[in-house]
């Protein structure tokens, strides 16, 4: 609850921000159709406006989807932490996020998580970065 | 080196750049370096604080205390947590450090736009057979033309590129005899302003960017931009804010000032002249830090724009089923064309 408390004092932080979309969020994907994927990463595109991840999730029927998660630019994703190296082919993460409204197997990665929970962008401070990129 | 002595005493540093900044081996004042963009300082004032430029003690404390509750929030944020939105997630977003001004605009001393002419009002209404100007989206896609050219990857125009937003701030400038370059990370502008004197280009030659030339008075140096569009509208990310789609004449004359005022600090001022916009002129001001371990990094923006065919697309699905039924995914348009 108290975290609840505290994201809905953050959301009213997120609303004075200037206009903080790059494109808006609600034009491309759809606020109904919120997904929770759990899948292994099969390619990282680092590209602008926004870098995607390709994971592969396994669907109840046992066939597989490859999903693409919307991410942020490379820049940013770089000031953060994250390189190259971070997020190899085969690493199994967990995505929140809204599906497209085109129906697409395309989702932003409103949090995006290592599937025991970690965080995936922490920053310096992401332990699973290595070292020599710290 | 001579940077590194000046820092050692910032009051010091300060009153000497008042009598003599560093100046590059052609004599021109220095103002080189990176200078990203902090963002956090509202276009506008809230009414109550008035004429004030600077927060008081306590308005400065309750921004600080809220920025740690965002980045508090921003930690806790988690697949597994139950505060996800649609918004962007935490680990994209620049949250900028608090600072004391409260509003960019310092002139009309309320720091708030000045009142639209009566032209510019019914323009604003009838653009685009009634649709109006594109600014900040507004649930509408049947076109690529319904997007703003920030969506489209096409500029965010010179002061749009300039204003702090949530990420890549990259602000870079360079200079050379007779020239002063400016790089702006997103989307990658790079400006390259004369300073000898020449004509702006004939009037009948419109560019984005407009067309600058650039001198120096006393230690400031004074950009002269005109030859604009209207095609890009004055806000971060070049599209205006929610409520104002931010659209200028394309008479517009702007003129920036940018002052080293300490050895890590430029003051950046812009004033927008625009008669036929606005009653008056009016005048930001942002405030740069230098960081030279920021790096622009290439922000190629039209080769990955899902973002635009995605809506588009996606508008059409949401018409095609408005009853709301999840649309079925279609496994051929799992990837985008390449």
């Amino acid at each position: 609850m108290r975290t609840k408390a505290a994201i809905l004092a953050a959301g009213t932080v997120i609303a004075l921000m200037p206009a903080w979309a790059h494109h808006a969020f609600e034009a491309e994907f759809d606020k109904n159709k919120p997904v929770t994927l759990t899948g292994k990463v099969t390619e990282m595109e680092w590209i602008n406006p926004h870098s995607w991840i390709h994971i592969d999730v396994a669907n109840p029927d046992g066939t597989v989807t490859n999903w693409m998660v919307e991410c942020g630019s490379p820049n940013i994703m770089l000031r953060r932490g994250f390189t190259k190296r971070s997020l190899e082919v085969g690493t199994e993460l967990t995505v929140k996020g809204y599906q497209a409204k085109n129906g697409t197997f395309r989702a932003n990665g409103s949090s995006v998580t290592f599937k025991d929970g970690k965080r995936l962008f922490v920053g310096g401070s992401n332990p699973d970065v290595p070292d020599d990129q710290k | 080196m001579i940077r590194r002595i000046l820092i050692c005493s910032a009051v010091t540093a300060l009153a000497l750049f008042s009598q003599e900044p560093p100046r590059t081996p052609w004599g021109d004042p220095d103002l080189q370096g990176m200078w990203p963009g902090n963002m956090g300082v509202p276009l506008q004032r809230p009414e109550s604080q008035g004429t004030r430029t600077t927060l008081t003690d306590a308005e400065f404390a309750q921004k600080q205390a809220q920025a740690e509750r965002q980045a508090a929030a921003d930690e806790r944020s988690t697949a597994t947590s139950d505060s996800v939105g649609i918004g962007p997630p935490s680990y994209w977003v620049e949250r900028g450090k608090p600072t004391r001004q409260t509003s960019l605009i310092i002139d009309p001393p309320n720091g708030r736009l000045p009142p639209l002419t009566p032209e510019e009002q019914e323009l604003r209404k009838t653009a685009r057979g009634g649709k109006g100007f594109p600014g900040a989206w507004r649930g509408e896609a049947n076109s690529y033309e319904d997007l703003n050219i920030y969506y489209r990857c096409i500029t965010r125009g010179v002061l749009g590129s300039i204003i702090p937003v949530i990420y890549n701030n990259g602000n870079e400038i360079l200079q050379a005899p007779g020239l002063v370059i400016i790089r702006n990370e997103m989307i990658h502008e790079t400006r390259v302003i004369p300073l000898d004197g020449r004509p702006h280009l004939n009037s009948s030659i419109r560019e984005y960017m407009g067309d600058s030339r650039g001198h120096f008075e006393g230690n400031t140096l004074v950009i002269e931009t005109t030859n604009f569009t209207d095609k890009d509208a004055i806000g971060s990310n070049g599209a205006g804010y929610p409520g104002d789609p931010g659209h200028h004449s394309a008479d517009m004359k702007l003129t920036e000032r940018l002052t080293r005022v300490g050895a890590d600090t430029l003051n950046y001022e812009a004033t927008i002249d625009d008669p036929k916009t606005w009653t008056r002129p009016w005048t930001i001001r942002i405030v740069l830090k230098r960081d030279e371990h920021y790096k622009l990094l290439e922000y190629a923006c039209h080769e990955g724009n899902i973002a635009m065919s995605d809506i588009l697309s996606g508008a059409r699905a949401t018409e095609a089923k408005p009853s709301k039924d999840d649309a079925k995914p279609s496994k051929d348009d799992a990837k985008p064309a390449k």
